[in-house]
């Protein structure tokens, strides 16, 4: 078995036991079993999210507004990309995009407790930032996805990335401000629309190169 | 024509013919039949595409190859056309870059994504969605269906567009003329975003910016009802709305809530830094 027949399998065995054919390749394959760490990582951390706490019927239609403007979710489906590898290798995005929504909005309302009618206590501002901070892992991941591109090209990249994060950054210091603020709330949200499109496009772009 | 202006135009094809042949490049046609509410997708890593409203069961390709690095791939299934430039191994952004020009039945329903080259659709009643890093997009006189378009930092611009219209850019400006529909939701992060509209068919519109100005115009006859707030910038209206209760603090000239007309139109303008302007249209 070689990893397009095995990623092809995937989605299967995520949900069942997996073949012979497929513990050998994950035994031989570490880009495989390493991308099979990250998928059970997700519904890993998918899972305990719902067990922490059940947001209120609020997040869950302002999460399927995301997921329909995306056109994830919208009828008639959307049309694919034409690339058959498309699916698969940019199928993490969605469940990545999800928890990241899903956080989001468990953050967004977790601050109030019950019987508690006192917004938090407005939190200090937060220290000036360097103009370019550091990115995280998944921003790594994301940035070596461009790397292959030209200079100009991966500096842009790297400029709007940053400018996602900043307007990220910002949305949560409003809401740290404001709690209960639903637009706010909804600000964060397309701070973090901004972001999944921009892993979006970078997985488009690379798999135009392959 | 006088001689000279002649001898300027002979010299002109010429040159063009010359650039032609000695840069070989390859015209492609394809032609594919199709039926009612087709769905058309063409993804062109270099290079502009163009899509206009043609005959009601054909869609047609033009395509201009700049190279023999790059090539066509075709596919069709039932009602549904994919185009894809295959870039060979060596193909830059120079000689990776095919020209499109296409034509669809008026109802199609098209997906585009080019990274750098313009986007431009015209006269399409279907769903429409477009995708690019930092070329230009144009929609112009389309109706009726879905239009959603995300840029990283290619200018938008849509022209006389109605429907239900869904646009995201980082930082890229968004000019509006003519749009209205049952939601009309922009989300720039730098881009600066225009409207210059009615505000109607009691829609929902939704312009959020991290750092761009929101500058919208409206007729002095709008029918709005207006939320806008700048968390570190301004708010400013030319209109004298009737106040309205806001479910946020009105915190002076950083935001504002009311109404106009009979406020069928829900309009909401939010930034974090960028200014807002809500200015009425003279004349």
């Amino acid at each position: 078995m070689n990893c397009l027949q095995f990623e092809k399998e995937l989605p299967d065995s995520l949900e069942g036991a997996r073949t012979p054919e497929q513990q050998a390749h994950l035994s031989a394959c570490s880009a495989c079993s390493s991308l099979l760490a990250d998928l059970d990582f997700i519904a890993t951390q998918a899972s305990s999210l719902n067990d922490l706490q059940e947001p209120s019927p609020r997040v869950w239609n302002s999460l399927e507004a995301q997921l329909r403007r995306e056109g994830l979710i919208r009828q008639p489906a959307r049309p694919t990309l034409h690339n058959p590898f498309w699916r698969w290798r940019n199928a993490w995005i969605v469940p990545v995009a999800a928890a990241l929504l899903v956080v989001a909005g468990i953050k967004l309302y977790q601050p109030t407790k019950a019987g508690d009618n006192q917004p938090i206590a407005k939190q200090n501002v937060l220290p000036a930032r360097p103009a370019r901070s550091a990115i995280s892992t998944e921003d790594s991941e994301m940035m070596k996805t461009v790397a292959s591109r030209p200079p100009a090209q991966v500096a842009a990249y790297r400029n709007d990335l940053d400018q996602a994060n900043a307007f990220i950054r910002d949305a949560q210091e409003s809401l740290r401000n404001d709690p209960n603020d639903i637009y706010s709330q909804q600000l964060l949200m397309d701070a973090y629309e901004q972001k999944q499109m921009l892993y979006h496009l970078a997985m488009d772009q690379s798999d135009d190169e392959q | 024509m006088s001689s000279g202006k002649c001898a300027a135009g002979i010299a002109a094809v010429l040159m063009l013919a010359g650039i032609a042949v000695g840069s070989d490049a390859v015209h492609k046609e394809l032609h594919f039949k199709v039926g009612k509410h087709p769905m058309v997708s063409i993804n062109n890593t270099y290079g502009p595409i163009v899509v206009k409203a043609g005959g009601d069961h054909e869609v047609s390709v033009l395509a201009l190859l700049h190279s023999d690095k790059v090539e066509l791939d075709q596919s069709k299934s039932h009602n549904r056309v994919d185009i894809t430039t295959h870039l060979l191994p060596g193909a830059d952004g120079k000689s990776g870059l095919v020209e499109y020009e296409v034509l669809v039945p008026p109802e199609a329903s098209i997906t585009l994504h080019s990274d750098n080259g313009r986007l431009r659709v015209e006269k399409l009643r279907g769903d429409i969605i477009l995708a690019g890093n930092d070329g230009p997009i144009d929609v112009t006189d389309c109706a009726q269906g879905h239009v959603h378009v995300r840029t990283l930092t290619g200018p938008i611009s849509l022209t006389n567009v109605h429907g239900h219209v869904e646009i995201m850019s980082v930082g890229g400006n968004v000019i509006m003329h003519g749009v209205s529909g049952t939601l009309v939701a922009v989300n720039s992060n730098s881009g600066r975003i225009e409207y210059d509209g009615d505000f109607g068919e009691e829609g929902e519109y939704a312009f959020t910016s991290h750092t761009g100005n929101i500058e919208a115009v409206a007729p002095a006859y709008a029918s709005i009802d207006v939320l806008a707030r700048s968390t570190n910038g301004s708010v400013q209206s030319d209109f004298s709305l009737e106040p309205r209760h806001a479910p946020f603090i009105l915190k002076g000239a950083n935001s504002l809530a009311g109404t106009l007309g009979k406020a069928a139109s829900s309009v909401k303008l939010f930034s974090f830094s960028g200014k807002i302007l809500l200015k009425k249209r003279q004349n």
